[in-house]
């Protein structure tokens, strides 16, 4: 079925919806150059990767997902590497595919004036995730620099605790814990009446 | 499986229809504290997974009315809740008060508010007019609900036209090996897990019970065209621990 999003892109979705909520959070403005785009659907695609993202504002702040049904208000067509520079450069070289330019405008403004390091947030996809689907040209590119940044470990337990935020957390595990010792005891102390009976 | 008898399945045991209705309840009862914590130690966290998938696929956008039917503790909820914004609204429907009052604590406390209504009703039966929803859902719920075909023919019912239906519940595993692991997993391990954290091995027996006792994946897919579905598809996830189905009303 082609229209299922692979673990990659909502992996991509989500991680590109954690970091900018707590950007936007931590911003001194708190998101305000956002407001403007309340409840409007901006669809971006960022070569190589073709699959388009949907980013969608609302009073909750920002989501972002790989489907959208109807129409977005503004279609644009950018790229990964410009993205993740957008820290440096401060600007998103980009193409309005369809409309309304406003829109797009506020969108791309907004975002480049967020304090974000796409870079360190997207290396390791694009490294271990989306080399799969983009080939090898952006891959050779990030991995000079990943190989120092990350091991495989790190990688994979950020993958699972941030991104997917599979992992129960501390303090559930440690009551799952305590739960287990207490049944433990429960069972000890059975086993003594048992003896004694 | 035939919703026409008088008994009905209760996980692998045989009781009269109305029951049904009440142990479902006394499970949820008994479970709804734990829910969430157990959902995650039980499917490793994958669960997540899962329902994110279901998200991504609904194609949700700002302004949609959507009905999380069987929502519970309300993980649909909240994420469709962000997504819809002020110009749209999500329903938490649920039979059951407890798990209700636990997820509208919880999403209140995340400050969800203002676009979410809760609601208490039997999925047979819903109080909502015709064509009303652009996007329902009904995760892990259709497999305790007694007379699945009327749930069906209800989620039609209030969907509007060009509306999806998408119901995400355990189902039959596709690979034999892996089959065979799960098998042991429910029936030794989970009730077991149940016991420890829940204080509770009976309804997750019945948990483990209840997901053999549900239709397959192409059986589902069947049930969704006679209730009137225009075109139904469905989607393995973990090798077919879960399926998601997905219909569509024109
Ligand atoms: C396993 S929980 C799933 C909750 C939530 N959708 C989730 O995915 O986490 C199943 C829910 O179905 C509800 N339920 C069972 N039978 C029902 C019925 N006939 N009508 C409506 N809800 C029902 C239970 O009360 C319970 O909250």
């Amino acid at each position: 079925m082609n229209n299922q999003p692979g673990l990659v892109n909502i992996s991509l979705s989500k991680t590109i919806e954690s970091v900018l909520n707590t950007a936007i959070r931590l911003d001194e403005q708190q998101g305000q150059a956002f407001v403007a785009l309340e409840d409007k659907v901006i669809q971006i695609t960022l070569a190589p990767v073709q699959t388009p993202l949907y980013f969608m504002f609302t009073h909750y702040m920002v989501s972002v997902q790989n489907h959208l049904t109807g129409e977005a208000d503004a279609v644009i067509e950018s790229n990964l590497l410009d993205f993740m520079t957008l820290p440096m450069t401060r600007q998103l070289p980009h193409t309005l595919v369809s409309g309304e330019p406003e829109i797009a405008n506020q969108f791309i403004t907004a975002l480049c004036g967020l304090d974000i390091d796409w870079e360190e947030h997207l290396s390791h996809y694009t490294g271990d995730l989306l080399a799969f689907k983009i080939g090898h040209g952006l891959r050779q590119f990030i991995q000079g620099k990943q190989a120092s940044k990350q091991s495989l470990g790190e990688t994979l337990k950020e993958y699972l605790q941030f991104e997917l935020n599979t992992l129960p957390t501390q303090s559930q595990v440690n009551r799952f814990k305590a739960q287990v010792t207490e049944t433990q005891a429960e069972v000890d102390r059975l086993a003594e009446r048992i003896k004694a009976l | 499986m035939s919703q026409n008898k008088s008994t009905i399945d209760f996980g692998f045991a045989e009781v009269p229809l109305e029951e049904k209705v009440k142990k479902v309840k006394g499970v949820f009862d008994s479970v709804a504290g734990n829910y969430d914590i157990m959902n995650d130690v039980m499917s490793l966290g994958v669960h997540r997974i899962w329902k994110r998938h279901t998200i991504e696929l609904s194609g949700i956008r700002p302004g949609h009315v959507v009905l999380d039917l069987a929502g519970g503790t309300g993980d649909l909820t909240k994420a469709f809740a962000k997504r819809v914004g002020k110009t749209g609204r999500v329903v938490l429907a649920d039979i059951n008060e407890s798990m209700v009052r636990v997820g509208r604590d919880r999403l209140i406390n995340e400050g969800i508010a203002g676009n979410v209504e809760y609601t208490i009703v039997n999925a047979e039966a819903l109080a909502f007019p015709d064509n009303t929803f652009d996007v329902c859902t009904i995760a892990f719920g259709l497999r305790n609900v007694t007379n699945k075909d009327k749930a069906i023919e209800e989620l039609y019912r209030v969907l509007k036209p060009g509306g999806q239906l998408m119901i995400l519940e355990f189902s039959k595993v596709t690979q034999p090996l892996f089959a065979k692991f799960y098998d042991f997993y429910s029936f030794n391990i989970l009730p077991k897990m149940g016991k420890l954290i829940a204080n509770d091995e009976a309804s997750y027996q019945y948990l483990a019970e209840s997901i053999r006792m549900h239709p397959d994946q192409e059986t589902l897919k069947q049930m969704m065209y006679d209730a009137g579905f225009d075109k139904a598809e469905y989607l393995n996830m973990s090798e077919g621990i879960v399926a998601l189905h997905r219909g569509w009303k024109y």
